[in-house]
């Protein structure tokens, strides 16, 4: 029992890592843009299915070559994004009309590149084995992948956190936070930092999908899952919080698999909805967010 | 309200072909098109003997009524909603259960279908009372992921997978020219649901759900609680689906959880958006652009189903921003006149110098405030602050910038709490009340920031401060409210200069019933003359309708001309108060008429 318990808090925060890797992703986004890209659950599988390839072809090498294999990945998906944020943000510019067209645009791109996913790999899911060994950690067997996206997890977090506060470029995106009027008024160029920030979601979910793959669903209608889950796990975080998506990711996947392992797997996405209406019923501003200030 | 409008009929007949008619004209032009379409694809094929058409047109104006209450949430209730494919489905499952398992009468599973989603409505307003916008839809839209994995699991009641097939041949059965009930009741439904759409914003409760969604704060000014008008436009919106998901069972005769998967959710959402944001025609565009086109026109290439779809909500998000009816609509909006034409006040003013002065008022204090103190951060707003107002006084509240003077105002509205200290209005503790309740007390409030609505008329703006009023309005606001429907007419409010929508904003204060009036630099970008009338109406507020008025102003001399007590503020503290001519000989306030900037 306690063993089991133990499996499940591990490949929980494992999974849950996946989901604060996501909110990440998310933030930077809605930091710099406000707009929530619907796209990324799906572009989360396009890289787990980069993982795919490369663990095809590192079946007869190494994890070596499979390390090899995770720059290129990155880069393809970070570009892929960058032509999503574009085709997202070119409505917005005119001024015409409600400023929500991104909730369509970023939907209906995720459903062109699902639909694209089903005409070429087929309605079933790809299985990716992982290149590296399972890890004996006090006496239990942890797939290695749970391991290295918590790692990967600390990691982002820690970089967006120097980027956001040390470089000028990051700072230019806080300020679009803060108050994009006077961001723009003191002569930001906002769309290109806007674009930035879809480039850098794409570098957090290129190696997100491409490092977790063997424990991602990689099916053509997926992506919705991770979505879901990475929002849940924003908002628990607090909207725009990386540090707090870090804490709320391990959280809702420990809570998702335990409903799993208690009530059965259907159950899981009802446990993190739940989760989510708990959350914004006693607290709408998350966990670490700060509650909003003046209203006048 | 309909005093206030009895009696201008003459004046709707006077108006030429103004932006607002046009704008109407086009409406119910849009309207009566959606309505013959709505028509023609539910009674047509039957009429017509082409039974092959008639289940998917039939199909898609049930899509279509469920996409015009998706559209009411979107665009009068600015709520966002992923999940009303999962209301639809738990309807149909509903009727499922009660006539396809247990075989009772169809009316009986109608009655629980919609129980069913009204319940599940429920839930959707429930997160609605705290959050808004984004939070909702995922909420919604994971509720939409689950409840077909519910439908599955949950097969004991279900069938599961396997879904449940009934027959409702009664309903099938053709009774006049080929026509069934079934397609008269579809067809009802369609029209009864654009009917509804048209109708809604010019009734008080559409007002109200638009000014909720586009401006919380004014709506609470109003006293309004917008959590609940979201909680009702959710519970609407569930109950129109329901209509409609009850008749999905006896028209395709079988229930299974792969009919409601997520994408019948986003399908909803997307009609109304590509249709075109707000227009009648939107949602029945959208869904023969996004369900007919590739489901029916292009039936033969259904593998590319997905792909024809998706590249079609995004090329026309890319092309029309605003939606295919939403478009070409503001195209015709835009040719439409458009002038500055600000408001004559000398009517409304004289119809307030002409009523009665109000008997047997007194001075009783209305507002009583006692050692406010409010800090945000390390900064202290407000320092200990006592003041106190009389009916029939205005209370000038003057300071620099920084003084505290809007952080006062924010807590005598209820806007922000105070950390200490305590607020009475009309000896009645108040500290702690919510703003909508505050407003109900009959304490109105203006913003420095005017809040108006472009998607009302100059007059509809207005008419919210009417609806907000508790019973009937007395013989003095109606005379005003109908010399006031005279002056700003239908013209649209984008027409009117900035400087006076702060008084269009004073003016719905006054509608609104208020005996107590918060004005937060209401006289800000007003020229000398319109300072003028602007003066006189508050001189003829305070002595026709006894109204007490706090007014926030940075014209001293204005302040000093009409106020009758005057409180200055300097970092938080009262640093002088009493009537202006005391006021104006302390040294506390001589700095304020450095440089000449007083009377």
């Amino acid at each position: 029992m306690l063993q089991e318990l133990a499996i499940i808090a591990v490949r929980g925060a494992g999974l849950g890592a996946v989901y604060a890797l996501v909110a990440m992703s998310f933030n930077i986004v809605k930091v710099s843009s406000g707009i929530l890209n619907f796209a990324q659950g799906t572009m989360l599988v396009l890289a787990g299915m980069a993982g795919f390839l490369a663990s095809r072809l590192a079946e007869e090498w190494g994890p070596a070559e499979w390390l090899l294999f995770l720059p290129p990945s990155v880069a393809g998906i970070a570009a892929l994004l960058l032509v999503q944020g574009a085709i997202t943000l070119l409505p917005l510019r005119a001024r015409t009309g409600h400023q929500d067209s991104w909730l369509i645009t970023t939907m209906a791109v995720s459903i062109i590149l699902g639909a694209a996913l089903l005409l070429t790999q087929g309605p079933n899911a790809l299985y990716v084995r992982s290149v590296f060994a399972n890890v004996d950690l006090l006496g239990m067997r942890i797939p290695a992948p749970y391991l290295l996206s918590i790692a990967l997890a600390v990691a982002t977090w820690l970089l967006l956190h120097l980027f956001l506060t040390r470089s000028l470029t990051g700072l230019a995106i806080s300020a679009l936070w803060q108050d994009p009027v006077a961001a723009r008024a003191a002569g930001l160029c906002v769309f290109r930092l806007q674009l930035i920030a879809f480039g850098i979601s794409g570098v957090i979910l290129g190696a997100a999908g491409y490092v977790a793959a063997p424990m991602l669903t990689l099916t053509a209608d997926g992506g919705l899952r991770y979505v879901l889950n990475g929002f849940v796990v924003a908002v628990i975080g607090g909207m725009g919080h990386s540090g707090g998506a870090l804490i709320a990711g391990p959280l809702v996947g420990i809570v998702m698999m335990l409903a799993g392992y208690l009530f059965g797997g259907e159950f899981q996405n009802l446990a993190a909805m739940s989760l989510l209406v708990a959350v914004l019923l006693v607290r709408p501003e998350g966990l670490f967010g700060a509650p909003g200030m003046r209203q006048v | 309200m309909s005093a206030a409008q009895g009696g201008t009929q003459a004046l709707d007949s006077a108006r030429v072909a103004d932006p607002a008619t046009r704008w109407s004209d086009l409406q119910n032009g849009q309207t009566a098109l959606a309505i013959v379409a709505m028509l023609a694809m539910t009674l047509g094929p039957e009429l017509a003997g082409a039974r092959y058409w008639a289940p998917v047109l039939q199909l898609a104006v049930l899509y279509a009524a469920s996409a015009i209450f998706m559209a009411i949430l979107r665009f009068d209730a600015g709520q966002v909603s992923f999940g009303q494919g999962a209301v639809f489905a738990l309807a149909a499952y509903a009727v499922g259960i009660a006539c396809g398992i247990h075989g009772m009468p169809y009316a009986v599973g109608v009655v629980w279908g919609l129980v069913a989603a009204v319940a599940t409505g429920l839930l959707f307003a429930l997160p609605a009372l705290r959050v808004q916008g984004y939070y909702l839809g995922f909420v919604t839209l994971s509720a939409a992921m689950v409840v077909p994995e519910m439908l599955v699991s949950l097969d004991a009641w279900t069938r599961g997978i396997n879904g449940i097939s009934l027959s409702l041949p009664a309903l099938a059965e053709p009774i006049a020219h080929g026509v069934s009930p079934l397609a008269l009741l579809i067809a009802l439904l369609g029209v009864a649901a654009l009917l509804l759409y048209r109708a809604l914003p010019a009734t008080a409760f559409g007002r109200r759900l638009r000014v909720s969604a586009e401006s919380p704060e004014a709506a609470r000014a109003l006293g309004i609680d917008p959590g609940t008008m979201r909680c009702w436009a959710f519970l609407l919106t569930a109950f129109g689906t329901g209509c409609a998901g009850v008749l999905y069972p006896p028209l395709v005769g079988f229930v299974s959880p792969n009919a409601f998967h997520v994408e019948l959710s986003i399908l909803f959402f997307f009609a109304v958006v590509v249709g075109g944001a707000g227009q009648p025609l939107g949602p029945i565009l959208g869904i023969g652009l996004l369900f007919l086109v590739p489901n029916a026109v292009l039936a033969q290439l259904a593998e590319y189903r997905l792909l024809i779809y998706g590249g079609l909500a995004l090329a026309v998000m890319m092309l029309l921003p605003a939606g295919v009816a939403g478009t070409l609509a503001s195209l015709l909006k835009a040719r439409a006149a458009r002038l500055r034409a600000p408001i004559r006040l000398h009517d409304v003013l004289q119809v307030l110098r002409d009523a009665p002065p109000l008997a047997g008022g007194g001075d009783d204090p209305v507002i009583e405030v006692h050692g406010a103190r409010k800090r945000f951060g390390h900064v202290i707003a407000l320092d200990g602050v006592d003041l106190l107002v009389r009916r029939g006084e205005i209370h000038g509240l003057v300071g620099a910038n920084g003084s505290g003077k809007t952080s006062l105002l924010n807590l005598l509205s209820g806007f922000s709490r105070m950390d200490q200290g305590r607020v009475l209005v009309l000896g009645r503790e108040t500290t702690r009340l919510r703003a909508h309740r505050i407003a109900r007390l009959g304490v109105g409030r203006s913003f420095q920031t005017p809040r108006m609505f472009a998607d009302l008329s100059a007059w509809d703006n207005l008419r919210i401060g009417l609806d907000a009023r508790r019973g009937q309005p007395d013989a003095a606001t109606r005379a005003v409210a109908e010399a006031l429907r005279g002056a700003v007419g239908n013209r649209d409010v984008e027409q009117v200069p900035h400087g006076q929508r702060r008084v269009m904003e004073v003016l719905r204060v006054v509608m609104q019933g208020s005996f107590v009036l918060l004005l937060d630099e209401p006289a800000a970008g007003l020229s000398p003359e319109e300072r003028e009338d602007f003066a006189s109406l508050l001189i003829a507020l305070r002595d026709r309708l006894g109204a007490a008025i706090v007014l926030v102003e940075h014209d001293l001399s204005l302040v000093w001309r009409i106020a009758d007590r005057i409180t200055v503020l300097e970092t938080g503290r009262v640093v002088a108060q009493g009537s202006p001519a005391e006021v104006r000989r302390m040294p506390a306030a001589a700095h304020l008429f450095l440089g000449g900037g007083g009377a």
